[in-house]
């Protein structure tokens, strides 16, 4: 694939707009809760995209696309069962209480609600992972790069991540998010056209269900047994694992997310970010994942000539369905803006990284245990100056994939249930006020020690299990699964036993924290629509449609 | 700042120039499709571009 002059000046014009907003908006820095939580002044639609678009990096983009060439209509689960109930869950139940405890961080409301050990756990853990997250995409996006353009995966990997460094810098939080949005907008704009017409020439939805095996194309119907259904998942795993303990844990504690909705305006602002967020985000998959069964529809035309390129171990390269797919169906000219989605992806993913990393640094660690006490025009400089070090560590950590390819695909492993024991706290500690320190603590480090151990000693598709092999799995995504699940039991079993033993804290201590001993907003003077409850169900009705369209 | 400003500059140039390239070059064309796809997304980019300015000068105006 070769790129046009036209190609180029629309990326070009785009990198000239990400700087561009960053450049005007670093007037409204005067304290470090400007650079770091926006001032909790940005308007709620602006958060709500920002929401799901933090989410959108081009791991997800490229991923889901080769999940829905690989897996077929069930990666949709990942949306309609897993992101969406999560999002209300958060937007009704949790949010009052992140946003009304004045927690600056989710590590800081740990530490609020139960004490400093939980909150230095999560704070540490969570820093490790964005860098290497932000690394990994990073990664992921110059080999990418290098692959479809021949473009110089050093030079596209310093590019971006100078333009990121440059617009957070300048402008912070509210920089990456209000970039997040213009790139959310340019995601599904640029990738409906090949959405759209890669379906259509598969036959529409019609020919692709003739063509492809029924398992392919129905959601639910094919969830008995792991051996009937591609993703090789039963309905347990999928429901349990996925649909609650893995999609609340990312999107009920992932500080990446929830600090978006924390900079919302007010309360109320705050509970709709996620609401109002499920709306596009249900919709997503025909952008991001249609275009993938799409490909492998085609690659059974004959008459398409469509092949997917072959990966090392000979079968077919999923990752690659995306980048195929735009050879096939764009000219140049819109081939350009499609890359400019792909790099704006890549961007939103990193800059939502990095956002979270400086915050927790800064307030969590350098406020916390390095430097506390000191003047607020400090915290400012030192969030700055991270936004530096956060994009050098990932670039590095960039790096550090390319050699050792192994110990990526297993912190990425890591990342995917380290979220599930998180939750188990963060449920018990807001909605059972008995819940104490060392009950968090034991239950949170064991949950995550119980996540690792498994991962340690079962395999599934070749990888995990570098310890022993105990058991093994049918599928990755049901050893993913199970394993947040186990994770999660683990970690809510022994948080309750622990706290039953040891001494709660006083109910003065945790007002604002835990329910109960909070005040719940009632909204009652908003208009309808703005209200929790009846946007919620206008979503759940969307959400029963679509996953009965799709059985 | 109204992100609604930006944005809809940036779609509506963007649109402005899908739309005069897929006019000059209606024969441009990737191997599996025959549409003039840099027109039709072109103006459906300048749709866009056009009501994000639309609104933000509405909101500016009842500001104002």
């Amino acid at each position: 694939m070769k790129l046009a002059p036209v190609d180029y000046i629309i990326l070009a014009l785009y990198f000239a707009f990400v700087l561009g907003i960053g450049w005007r908006l670093r007037k409204r820095i005067a304290s470090s809760g400007d650079f770091l939580m926006s001032g909790r002044s940005v308007p709620v639609w602006i958060t709500s995209l920002a929401f799901i678009a933090a989410n959108l990096g081009a791991v997800e983009l490229i991923g889901m696309a080769a999940s829905g060439a690989k897996y077929g209509i069930m990666t949709a689960h990942f949306y309609w069962l897993g992101a969406i109930p999560a999002m209300l869950f958060m937007g009704i139940f949790m949010m009052p209480f992140y946003y009304g405890s004045k927690a600056r961080s989710v590590p800081e409301y740990l530490k609020l609600r139960f004490d400093e050990k939980t909150r230095a756990f999560n704070a540490f853990s969570f820093a490790i992972m964005t860098i290497f997250s932000s690394g990994i995409s990073m990664y992921a996006l110059g080999l990418l790069l290098e692959l479809v353009l021949g473009w110089n995966f050093t030079m596209s990997v310093l590019a971006s991540a100078a333009i990121v460094l440059a617009y957070t810098f300048l402008g912070g939080l509210t920089s990456a998010i209000y970039n997040e949005v213009l790139q959310f907008f340019l995601i599904v704009l640029g990738f409906a056209p090949l959405a759209i017409m890669s379906v259509a020439k598969a036959g529409g939805w019609h020919g692709i269900m003739a063509r492809l095996p029924a398992n392919y194309t129905h959601a639910w119907q094919y969830m008995g047994s792991p051996t009937q259904n591609p993703m090789g998942v039963e309905i347990f795993g999928m429901v349990f694992g996925l649909g609650f303990v893995l999609s609340f844990g990312y999107w009920c504690t992932n500080f990446l997310v929830v600090q978006r909705a924390m900079a919302a305006e007010s309360m109320s602002a705050a509970r709709r970010t996620p609401l109002i967020g499920t709306i596009p985000k249900m919709f997503l998959p025909f952008v991001v994942i249609l275009p993938g069964i799409a490909a492998i529809t085609l690659t059974k035309m004959p008459g398409m000539h469509y092949v997917l390129p072959q990966n090392a171990a000979g079968g077919p390269d999923y990752t690659q369905a995306l980048t195929t797919l735009m050879a096939q169906f764009y000219p140049a000219g819109i081939l350009g803006l499609g890359m400019t989605g792909l790099m704006a992806s890549f961007m939103s993913g990193m800059a939502g990284n990095v956002t979270a990393f400086n915050t927790v640094f800064t307030y969590d660690i350098y406020q916390s245990y390095i430097r506390p006490g000191a003047d607020d025009h400090h915290y400012l400089t030192v969030g700055r100056w991270t936004t530096v070090v956060g994009v050098l560590l990932s670039i590095l950590a960039a790096y550090v994939a390319t050699r050792y390819n192994n110990i990526m695909d297993l912190l990425q492993l890591v990342f995917g249930v380290v979220n599930a024991p998180l939750f188990a706290t963060f449920l018990l500690g807001m909605f059972w006020k008995r819940t104490s320190a060392h009950g968090a603590f034991t239950g949170l480090t064991l949950g995550t020690g119980a996540a690792v151990t498994m991962l340690a000693t079962t395999v599934a598709e070749g990888k995990g299990g570098w310890i022993t092999n105990l058991y093994q799995f049918p599928s990755q995504m049901a050893q993913n699964f199970w394993i947040a699940i186990i994770a999660f039991t683990t970690c809510l079993v022994i948080t309750v036993a622990v706290s039953l033993v040891t001494e709660p804290r006083s109910d003065k201590d945790m007002e604002g924290l835990v329910y109960g001993l909070t005040h719940i907003p009632h909204d009652a003077t908003e208009k309808w629509y703005q209200r929790p409850a009846p946007l919620t169900a206008m979503v759940v009705v969307l959400l029963v449609i679509l996953n009965i369209w799709f059985r | 700042m109204d992100l609604r400003v930006p944005s809809g500059w940036f779609f509506t140039i963007v649109g402005l120039i899908l739309v005069g390239y897929g006019l000059f070059e209606p024969g441009l064309q990737a191997p599996l499709t025959n549409a003039n796809v840099n027109l039709y997304s072109g103006i459906g980019m300048l749709v866009f571009g056009v009501f994000l300015l639309l609104l933000a000068w509405r909101a500016s105006r009842s500001h104002a």
